[in-house]
């Protein structure tokens, strides 16, 4: 790879006034309902009544891709949009019709989604949307599938003990979404992640279309010879169709573009704009229906490939934008190298691209604080990473998407960035650089090793394990190996309170778990810990059971595999499965992923028994009880006391090691049951986003100081906040204390915080690339450093306690931010402010 | 030979700020000057002190009920002990349950240091980083220092030895044997200034600032930038000529005064003497630069 000149990259604009203006329109427009999808969904829907799942589902999305509304705004460069409206919601109520019909009748369309307060819907839309909903909630044919098989395996009772108000089943996908208490399921993924492809993008859907008819031309000829069930052949038959209407329908939907952008380009009175327009036609007549020409169509193509699985199915939680730059850098390369376009041309692409992205958006019908990642669409985009020989893989638009992150400062999409040993230099300081800019956590950085290694490790070639992206929050996917069987998630801190309490629920009142024991007549930390990891047996047998039924039911009633298929097409058509069904390159790939949360909490729940309990003795562990009933109330002291024993995240042997022993007996206890379908272990998945809050709803006090209801610790490896007082160095030596830990799981996460001081001078900021580079070297799968704002600051000011780490540095003077007086606190929030 | 302790009152790891790579410093506690301006007044006293966090105290006023000579008191405004009764026996850190009192230092083995700087020591070696002892006044501990840097060198950890330069030659001579650079302060050059803002005289810091430059030990001086104490001119032009005749090859930087210490003389129920000093401006800094510059220096303002 060339060298690449990171000043020249510094130096070029991404926010021209073209930018700017579109960027301007985006953050004044009001949010709004758009109906116009939904309603012609279910239009298509009652018009293709007896025919496949899998072929009405294309077809439902044919239509929208015809008839739904085009719109080219003005100055755009980049086109393709999910609505007629600058920030419309898209939204099917065949998704999920009661939570639609339940907003619609209350009227409050005032759920947050991703930065919105509320959203508006037109009266006549809400009449139509009411309608719709009120439909689908009486004509969901699959609605209670899963339910029913549930109940009659495992009994009635089941629904009444793990979740508070049962399930809810919501159309092709079950949801179980509120007041959760032991299990969680973020499980209507429908399947796993449809995102654009590269070889899609390359050879152009016109290519696959001729595949998939060949293949249905040569079976028909030959004979399917599909193994299994005779009903596979015309299964076979039948996802190809809807590959076939799924890929026509975005080429039409592209033409349409291309028309609109003529249409426009005659009443232009500007003669450049005019020119622009011309130049959108020629593109998006080109791609995605065939192979790109050149930079503008193949990032044309990435815009309609990324947009396709939403208005597919305008409820899907995430899709992935990919490794953009490995995508885009081939077209990048040879149109600068032929001088058809400079470095600012790209920049400015790019940034359209990235506008556009962020403009996706999805109505929000649960509270956001039930969202597993509230704030966020998740199309994550991933950079560099190594080729089979381990050569660093950064190239120059690697460089440019990070100026354009740190120019366009948009909340999404997130990067991430594969981190090996041979990573450029440069670019390292460039993205923490950009780090420091951005503020929130952006770039994040991903072990590039581990995340090959564990595609190797089932048995995936390195040619093709080399090839993962990020997913999600944070995982990692590889396209050719679906591995998204089914999503659960245990509430580890919820199972360590019910062992404190003998199995009992002091929230219920119910016997939820097991009789493990009273911890008053226990002598050890021991013997409690082994009485949670029985608990924590008991509730995993009980989670694989429901999987197994919900998953393969859900499976025979999901029918949205078209696009899936079209971007899976070297697979998918040759095998007649899509990738969930086992047509995947890799399908030994495709195992369940079990999340567990809260291990920090326990770690240092069990450090405070240990000190105050069975070192000190300083309080019984009745007392301790006691008060954790009361949820503190009347023993502020003994919670003072139990905040201040050791904390994990510090580099102190205790609290560390009970943290390694929860983490590798529950790595243990859950790998232990194979996942139903495929033999393998289950991927454990330590999820970064927000659950930490929906689960720690259900959980009461905890002997770590922790109040009952409050969040549980967020992120898999994180400290408790504000606890992890000896500084950046001990976080990561506690969190990397056992180099095996994140090696089985995923989402093994681990955010950091810094103050803007840290990162300063060019010094600093090679000195924070050492410490991820070590963070790697002792097995971490993935770091982000989250820069203190000014209204944290203000926030610690209010609330000391939680800021205790917050440390103010300068050579030879060290002291925290808390203990400063007001106005000089005040002085530092001001310039930190400034700096922004 | 019984093994030397120190007194340390902080142990700060990831420091960026107290020589090069990443690094982890040791606050020494103890030292023989008085700088009015001094950001670390915990680090005076060479005995452990018992200092209050106001800001984290529930008023449970248990410390009220234990300390047997009426030392403490407690009210809205926070918590204030009298010094003169106190005698730091440490009763009330030890039922405080908010940590709002606690010791400022703590008598360690040279053993128990190097523990906790070992755990750190690929992110030294990965960034040329290592130890830095400051203070306080590193030198009024020689033995310790010198004990732990050549437990330091042993393990191949980078030394740097900050230091006001006051203190006992000898010993300096000893702890440069172990010392990879010296960050070693230089105040004012009048000896009575210096002693009225001090403490005391600036004789000894200069002689010993001509044994580290002989010994060859890379140096940095580092100057306090402290507005109507050694800012004009005429000030800082003397100090340049000083140091070209004596430390010609030796770095600068400039250490801007700033307030971050007013709050820890509150912990210590001491006034603040600086009153409503200003961090200098950054046209003052930028001159004294310029006049290091012009005797061929190497200058550097640090943040």
């Amino acid at each position: 790879m060339p060298k690449v000149d990171g000043d020249a990259i510094r130096k070029v604009n991404v926010m021209t006034p073209r930018l700017q203006k579109l960027k301007k329109e985006w953050e004044d427009a009001p949010p709004q309902v758009y109906v116009d999808g939904t309603l012609l969904f279910t239009e298509s829907w009652k018009e293709t009544e007896g025919l496949p799942l899998d072929v009405r589902w294309a077809k439902a999305f044919e239509k929208r891709m015809l008839e739904g509304p085009v719109t080219i705004r003005e100055d755009e460069l980049i086109v393709g949009s999910l609505t007629k409206f600058i920030r419309g919601n898209g939204t099917l109520c065949a998704m999920k019709p009661r939570e639609i019909l339940a907003m619609c009748e209350t009227g409050r369309f005032d759920r947050k989604s991703s930065d919105i307060d509320a959203t508006y819907i037109d009266p006549e839309d809400l009449r139509k949307l009411t309608e719709d909903a009120k439909y689908w909630v009486e004509n969901m044919p699959q609605r209670n599938f899963v339910r029913d098989a549930i109940s009659a395996e495992m009994g009635e009772d089941h629904f009444d003990l793990m979740f508070d108000r049962g399930m809810v089943f919501e159309g092709r996908a079950v949801r179980e979404v509120v007041d959760r208490g032991i299990f969680e399921n973020w499980g209507a993924f429908g399947g796993g992640n449809c995102m654009p492809t590269k070889p899609a993008i390359d050879n152009g859907l016109n290519y696959i279309i001729k595949l998939a008819e060949n293949e249905i031309e040569k079976c028909m000829a030959l004979g399917f010879q599909q193994p299994g069930l005779p009903e596979n052949a015309l299964r076979k038959y039948h996802l190809l169709q809807a590959c076939i209407i799924s890929c026509k329908a975005v080429i039409a939907n592209a033409k349409r573009y291309a028309d609109l952008a003529r249409e426009q380009a005659v009443s232009c009175p500007d003669m450049a704009r005019k020119a622009e327009l011309l130049k959108i036609a020629e593109v998006c007549e080109n791609v995605p229906a065939n192979p790109p020409r050149n930079f503008w169509e193949a990032v044309q193509s990435l815009r309609f490939l990324h947009l396709a699985p939403w208005i597919e199915s305008s409820e899907r939680p995430e899709v992935g934008v990919g490794r953009i730059d490995q995508i885009l850098y081939p077209y990048y390369e040879k149109d600068m190298l032929k001088g058809d376009i400079t470095r600012q041309d790209a920049a400015e692409m790019i940034g359209a691209l990235w506008l556009k992205i962020r403009e996706t958006e999805n109505l929000v019908t649960v509270k956001r604080e039930h969202r597993a990642a509230p704030g966020t669409l998740l199309p994550d985009v991933t950079l560099g990473g190594t080729d089979v020989n381990g050569n660093c893989l950064i190239n120059e638009v690697s460089w440019l998407t990070l100026e354009v992150m740190r120019q366009t400062l948009l909340s999404e999409p997130a990067i991430y960035i594969r981190y090996h040993e041979n990573i450029d230099e440069d670019f390292m300081v460039f993205a923490l650089e950009c780090n420091k800019d951005f503020g929130g956590g952006n770039p994040a950085f991903l072990g590039d090793k581990l995340g090959t290694q564990r595609y190797l490790d089932r048995g995936v070639p390195i040619w093709d394990a080399v090839n993962w992206n990020a997913s999600g929050c944070l995982g990692y996917h590889l396209d050719i190996a679906e591995h998204q069987g089914g999503f659960y998630s245990l509430n580890q801190a919820k199972i360590f309170e019910l062992t404190l309490w003998n199995g009992f629920d002091n929230r219920t009142g119910k016997q939820l778990g097991l009789k493990t024991g009273d911890v008053t007549k226990m002598k050890s930390v021991d013997e409690i810990i082994e009485a949670f990891f029985k608990q924590e047996d008991y509730f995993c047998e009980i989670l694989r059971k429901h999987y197994f039924i919900w998953w393969s039911v859900e499976q025979q009633h999901s029918p949205m595999s078209g696009l899936r298929c079209a971007m899976l097409y070297e697979d998918c058509i040759p095998a007649g499965m899509n990738s969930r069904e086992g047509g995947a390159r890799y399908p030994i790939c495709r195992a369940s992923w079990i999340g567990d949360r809260g291990i920090t909490d326990i770690a240092d729940c069990l450090a405070a028994i240990q000190r105050l309990v069975f070192d000190t003795k300083k309080v019984a562990m009745a007392e301790l009880l006691e008060a954790m009933k009361a949820n503190w109330e009347g023993h502020e002291k003994l919670r003072l006391m139990c905040l201040n024993t050791p904390k994990y995240g510090n580099d102190e042997d205790m609290p560390d090691e009970f943290f390694t022993k929860i983490m590798l007996g529950t790595q243990e206890i859950m790998q232990s049951r194979p996942d139903p379908f495929t033999g393998e272990k289950p991927m454990l998945f330590k999820g970064a986003a927000s659950g930490h809050t929906t689960q720690g709803k259900s959980v009461g006090a905890l002997p770590n100081g922790r109040y009952q209801w409050t969040p549980v610790n967020d992120a898999a490896t994180s400290a408790m906040p504000g606890m992890d007082v000896n500084g950046p160095t001990a976080l990561i030596n506690s969190a990397t204390r056992d180099f095996s830990l994140a090696s089985a799981s995923c989402g093994f996460t681990h955010n950091m915080k810094f103050s803007k001081q840290l990162l300063d001078t060019p010094e600093k900021i090679k000195n924070l690339a050492n410490l991820i580079k070590i963070y790697f070297q002792r097995g971490g799968w993935h770091i982000q450093f989250n820069i203190h704002s000014a209204e944290e600051l203000k926030e610690a000011q209010k609330d000391p306690m939680k800021y205790k780490n917050l440390l103010v540095r300068v050579g030879g003077y060290s002291a925290y931010f808390v203990d400063l007086p007001r106005d000089l606190q005040d002085e530092i929030v001001e310039r930190t402010m400034h700096a922004m | 030979m019984t093994e030397p302790k120190g007194i340390v009152f902080n142990i700060q790891r990831y420091t960026l700020d107290d020589g090069p790579g990443t690094r982890c410093t040791v606050f020494l506690k103890g030292c023989p000057l008085r700088c009015t301006w001094c950001s670390n007044p915990e680090s005076q006293h060479p005995w452990p002190e018992v200092t209050h966090r106001d800001t984290f105290c529930e008023k449970c006023l248990s410390c009220m009920e234990v300390c047997e000579l009426k030392a403490i008191s407690v009210d809205e405004s926070g918590i204030y002990i009298d010094r003169e009764l106190c005698t730091d026996c440490g009763a009330c850190v030890e039922v405080c349950p908010s940590t709002a009192l606690q010791f400022q230092g703590e008598a360690m083995s040279v053993d128990e240091v190097f523990r906790v700087i070992k755990k750190d020591i690929h992110y030294y070696r990965n960034s040329g980083g290592g130890v830095t002892v400051s203070g306080g006044e590193a030198l009024m501990q020689p033995e310790f220092v010198e004990a732990l840097f050549a437990m330091c060198h042993e393990a191949g950890i980078g030394t740097c030895l900050d230091t006001s330069g006051y203190g006992n030659t000898l010993g300096l001579e000893k702890i440069l044997q172990h010392t990879d650079l010296v960050y070693y302060d230089v105040k004012h050059l009048d000896p009575a200034v210096h002693a009225k803002y001090t403490g005391q005289s600036n004789a000894l810091i200069l002689h010993n600032l001509e044994l580290v430059v002989n010994s060859g030990t890379p140096v940095v001086i580092r100057i306090p930038f402290i507005p109507g104490i050694n800012d004009s001119d005429d000030d800082v032009a003397a100090i340049a000529g000083k140091m070209s005749e004596i430390a010609r090859t030796a770095q600068i930087h400039l250490l801007p005064y700033h307030r971050y210490g007013m709050g820890k003389y509150k912990t210590l129920d001491r006034d603040y003497e600086m009153g409503d000093t200003e961090r200098p401006s950054d046209e003052s800094l930028n001159r004294a630069q310029n006049i290091f510059e012009s005797y061929g220096f190497d200058c550097e303002i640090r943040k």
